[in-house]
């Protein structure tokens, strides 16, 4: 049963957001402050290697939170599929960062350590925000030219998980260890160039040092644990989905559309109303269809659609007591197979033109344009026939 | 009042460890992580706002901020911003590390840093809007989620920050 994370499941207001966001925040720029991020010297020394503190810090926080929802998410108390994935743009991720790197080792600062650095009394600090700002506007007043680039290489909402095939928490391990190893070869590194630089080698502390490791160590062991319990067999796996075909669907609709519950499950900014099967429930504002079919009455079967197929319902669905229905190949297959003027069979049968024609009514009837004239029958020489002979009679 | 003693940084993975569980909070609470320069892009969208409305809300990219019914400071970031100021001022004057100064290697002046300052402020802030994010709400964010363009970008940060270095060596020294 997940609970997590509570802002996505209506614990609480947009109000309460914001003061828990400046709550958050605070703890934020104060490990910040206390890491040593207000002060630029700590983090130029990155890029000589002369003290790496800055991946250090970096990357025990990745791989710490990394592991963390990787284990909430494996026993069940976090919601993976509520969490937000930053969307992936190739080029600007290529461009953008290596900018950002440039801007970070000119400025001393990265746009977070300059806010804390700005509130420890560092004046190159408050400057660096002051460029940031500069330069967020310089980005608008190039948009136009630029609105192509920075809509280029498209991949969506995916995760490295995803695009291996392989849990979350396993992943999460993966990067724990590849943490450590950089750790250890960052502080190896250190005793080369520190020395170099005239600089005192950082002190390594390895007692709190493996402390830590250890921590973060438990988290992706334990959430190497919940792949591999039996309990946790996905729901999906255990019971498969019921699939209904397009055209199946829209005979439904034809004949019973009060029989049916018609969901959306794609975000509602991503499809226009004229892009939806209709009949589709429309979602009051600031919910899911996941989340609204929990309020729905099982007195009707329920439909689900996304925009191709749906590997897999999401939890509110599942939950649905009544029948549920995944549409096979989603608005895609609609459009395709209902909305689309059906081609005639180039080799009329009987059958097939049966087939024809219900498509024919059906594309007519969601579209609004004339059914096709079926096509005629040819009439097999060899096949004894009883269709009508076109013309024939008195 | 005395101000306090200066104290020593947290040992790093110490302090990794501790931002880490910060951003699963986030997570945890909002379903989301944390980020930084989004705010300083609606402060500056804002003031231009404040100073030509039209031309603001004419523009393809600000239209998104600004217009009818849009509160462009009203924003869960901008909120989480003002607390890491707050969390920094508090941070650095309990450690004794409050102080008017500009940071800068002993070869270069005053004048220098500032500039320097601004100068990669700018490419951050436009490197920033470009990847939609900058090390905290891509790197780190990103980062923990395992989003992949997050990690592409956060490779490249460090490469953008290694090919660089050697040129402004003596701005740190």
């Amino acid at each position: 049963m997940n609970v997590l994370p509570l802002y996505p499941h209506d614990v609480f207001g947009f109000p309460t957001g914001l003061l828990l966001g400046t709550l958050i925040g605070f703890a934020f720029g104060f490990v910040l402050e206390r890491a040593g991020f207000g002060n630029a010297k700590n983090l130029a020394a990155q890029f000589y290697l002369t003290d790496t503190r800055v991946l250090k810090v970096m990357f025990s926080a990745i791989a710490t939170a990394c592991a963390g929802i990787g284990l909430l998410s494996g026993f069940g108390v976090l919601d993976l599929s509520l969490l937000t994935v930053p969307e992936t743009f190739i080029g600007p991720h290529v461009v953008g960062g290596l900018l950002l790197g440039i801007g970070f080792i000119v400025s001393g600062y990265c746009p977070g350590t300059g806010v804390v650095a700005m509130a420890s009394g560092k004046w190159d600090g408050l400057m660096s925000i002051v460029g940031v700002m500069i330069g967020s506007l310089l980005f608008g007043f190039v948009y136009g030219p630029l609105e192509g680039f920075y809509k280029s290489g498209a991949m969506g909402s995916v995760t490295i998980a995803q695009a291996l095939g392989l849990p979350f928490p396993v992943l999460a391990a993966g990067v724990v260890l590849m943490a450590v190893g950089c750790f250890l070869g960052a502080e190896k590194l250190e005793t080369i160039f520190a020395p170099k630089a005239n600089k005192p080698v950082p002190a390594s502390q390895p007692v709190v040092r493996n402390r830590a490791f250890a921590a973060m160590g438990a988290f992706a062991v334990l959430g190497l644990v919940t792949v591999a319990l039996p309990t946790r067999v996905p729901a999906e796996t255990a019971t498969p989905l019921a699939r209904i075909g397009a055209v199946e669907l829209a005979q439904k609709i034809v004949a019973s559309p009060q029989d049916l519950w018609i969901l959306d499950l794609r975000d509602a900014k991503a499809a226009p109303a004229t892009e939806r099967i209709p009949g589709t429930v429309t979602l009051p504002e600031g919910t899911t269809a996941a989340k609204f079919a929990a309020t729905l009455p099982a007195t009707r079967t329920l439909v689900a659609y996304a925009q191709g197929d749906v590997p897999t319902l999401p939890e509110g669905l599942r939950a649905f007591p009544g029948e549920v229905l995944v549409l096979a190949g989603g608005f895609d297959a609609w459009k395709g197979a209902v909305l689309a003027v059906p081609q005639p069979p180039a080799d009329p049968t009987p059958v097939l033109i049966a087939e024809f024609r219900t498509k024919s009514a059906l594309s007519g009837y969601f579209t609004g344009a004339a059914a096709a004239p079926p096509p005629k029958l040819v009439v097999k020489a060899v096949a004894p026939s009883a269709a009508p002979k076109k013309g024939g009679g008195c | 009042m005395q101000p306090p003693v200066e104290r020593p940084y947290w040992n790093p993975y110490v302090a990794g460890f501790v931002l880490g569980l910060v951003l699963l909070t986030s997570f945890l609470v909002m379903g989301f992580g944390l980020g930084s320069s989004s705010a300083a892009t609606r402060l500056a969208v804002g003031t231009a706002h404040l100073i030509a409305p039209k031309a603001t809300e004419a523009n393809a990219y600000f239209s998104q901020y600004v217009g009818p019914g849009k509160k462009v400071l009203e924003d869960w970031l901008v909120f989480e911003v003002l607390g890491i100021f707050l969390g920094g001022l508090v941070g650095a004057y309990s450690a004794g590390r409050l102080k008017s100064e500009v940071i800068r290697g002993e070869g270069v002046s005053k004048g220098h840093r500032i500039a320097m300052a601004v100068v990669g402020g700018i490419l951050m802030g436009f490197a920033a809007r470009l990847a939609r994010g900058c090390t905290s709400g891509q790197a780190l964010t990103g980062g923990a989620i395992l989003s992949l363009g997050s990690w592409i970008f956060m490779m490249c940060v460090f490469a953008g920050g290694y090919l660089v270095a050697p040129f402004v060596k003596r701005d740190w020294r």
